[in-house]
């Protein structure tokens, strides 16, 4: 460390005269990567819900994203614990139809449907139904409610496809 | 070697072939008498490629599998490049004071109407789990048995589906013309 500077004049007083990285605070090891899936899949117990996705849809982006604010403070404010607040890819969809005299698919409109999910985690099977309740009663207009258990294969939806990989696997085995 | 191919693949021949003396009867077209000298090199040099192959495919699947999976990268959090653009700015008329007066009053208005709204809702919210409470310790009393029941989980629970409410009901006697929805997501892969 102390031949790390461009001084090293190891007999003089000022050896070590331009280090300063001593100094600094501990940065810690570096991790760009991604972790695949950090969050074990929780089973729950027999009195308690475990890993519960709650997954917003709507072709209307402010109003699917306020919702799912609403209802990450929700959770928030009721002492229940939210594991993961994200957003689902995007889908685009054109619809197209028949016109009325003719055979040409006319194209009407481009819609965008937007997804956004909460998770939550140690629902107790008492509380759920409330919880449900309430969320049911604030729901807007055109915003599709689904809550389900999270499995790997939700997990998995979110990462992109890797054909090459699929490819060399079908081929091996 | 082309006899060999012709009686390998398994077509349906009212003749059967005996023009391949290496067969040994008719019934068994898969297996022949033990081939000498010449093939046999072709065969270790097969296995060794073959070996080879699935080597380099090996590594090429290590290699693969070493690179994480990436999440696929979503399209609402991405500002299109044609509202980067800082030369458009939009200028506001001037407010009178009677316009801000309106505004503020509304808004205050407005914060109560909210305020009030999640009362409501806390309060709403307080008195199920209270009602609940007491309902669950009257059963304890009742029967034990009855109470771990209801304690337990409902399985048919999860998963729930419900749409938004709409602002009108569907038109009676609607009929919609006819189309197709074609879906036009980017596929992203790694």
């Amino acid at each position: 460390a102390l031949l790390s500077c461009h001084r090293s004049y190891r007999s003089r007083p000022t050896h070590g005269i331009g280090r300063y990285k001593y100094l600094l605070p501990k940065e810690g090891p570096k991790r760009k990567k991604e972790r695949v899936q950090m969050k074990e899949i929780n089973p729950g117990t027999e009195f308690e819900f475990g890993d519960v996705n709650i997954q917003m849809t709507s072709y209307d982006l402010c109003l699917v994203e306020h919702f799912a604010q609403y209802v990450h403070r929700l959770c928030n404010r009721l002492g229940i614990r939210v594991t993961e607040s994200y957003a689902m890819p995007t889908k685009t969809n054109e619809v197209l139809f028949l016109e009325e005299r003719g055979s040409k698919m006319q194209l009407d409109a481009v819609l965008t449907t937007h997804q956004r999910v909460v998770q939550i985690s140690g629902l107790s099977s008492t509380f759920a139904p409330i919880l449900l309740e309430t969320i049911q009663s604030s729901q807007p207009e055109g915003v599709h409610l689904l809550m389900k258990q999270h499995t790997e294969a939700d997990f998995k939806s979110r990462l992109k496809s890797r054909p090459e990989l699929e490819e060399l696997l079908a081929q091996m085995s | 070697l082309c006899s060999f191919s012709s009686c390998s693949s398994w077509l349906p021949q009212r003749i059967p072939l005996r023009g391949n003396h290496w067969q040994s009867s008719l019934l068994t077209p898969r297996t022949a008498l033990p081939v000498r000298a010449q093939p046999k090199k072709k065969k270790k040099v097969d296995v060794k490629r073959e070996q080879a192959q699935k080597d380099r495919m090996k590594k090429k699947l290590k290699k693969l599998e070493k690179a994480a999976p990436e999440l696929i990268p979503i399209e609402d959090f991405i500002t299109p490049l044609k509202y980067s653009d800082g030369s458009r700015v939009r200028s506001l008329p001037p407010l009178s004071p009677e316009e801000t007066e309106r505004r503020v009053l509304l808004l205050k208005k407005w914060c109560l109407f909210k305020q009030r709204q999640d009362e409501a809702e806390k309060k709403a919210i307080q008195t199920l789990v209270e009602s609940q409470q007491e309902a669950l310790k009257e059963l304890r009393l009742e029967s034990e048995e009855l109470y771990q029941a209801a304690i337990r989980r409902d399985e048919g629970l999860f998963p729930f589906e419900r749409e938004g409410p709409t602002y009108t009901p569907p038109l009676p006697g609607y009929d919609p013309p006819e189309g197709k929805c074609v879906d036009i997501t980017k596929v992203y892969t790694q």
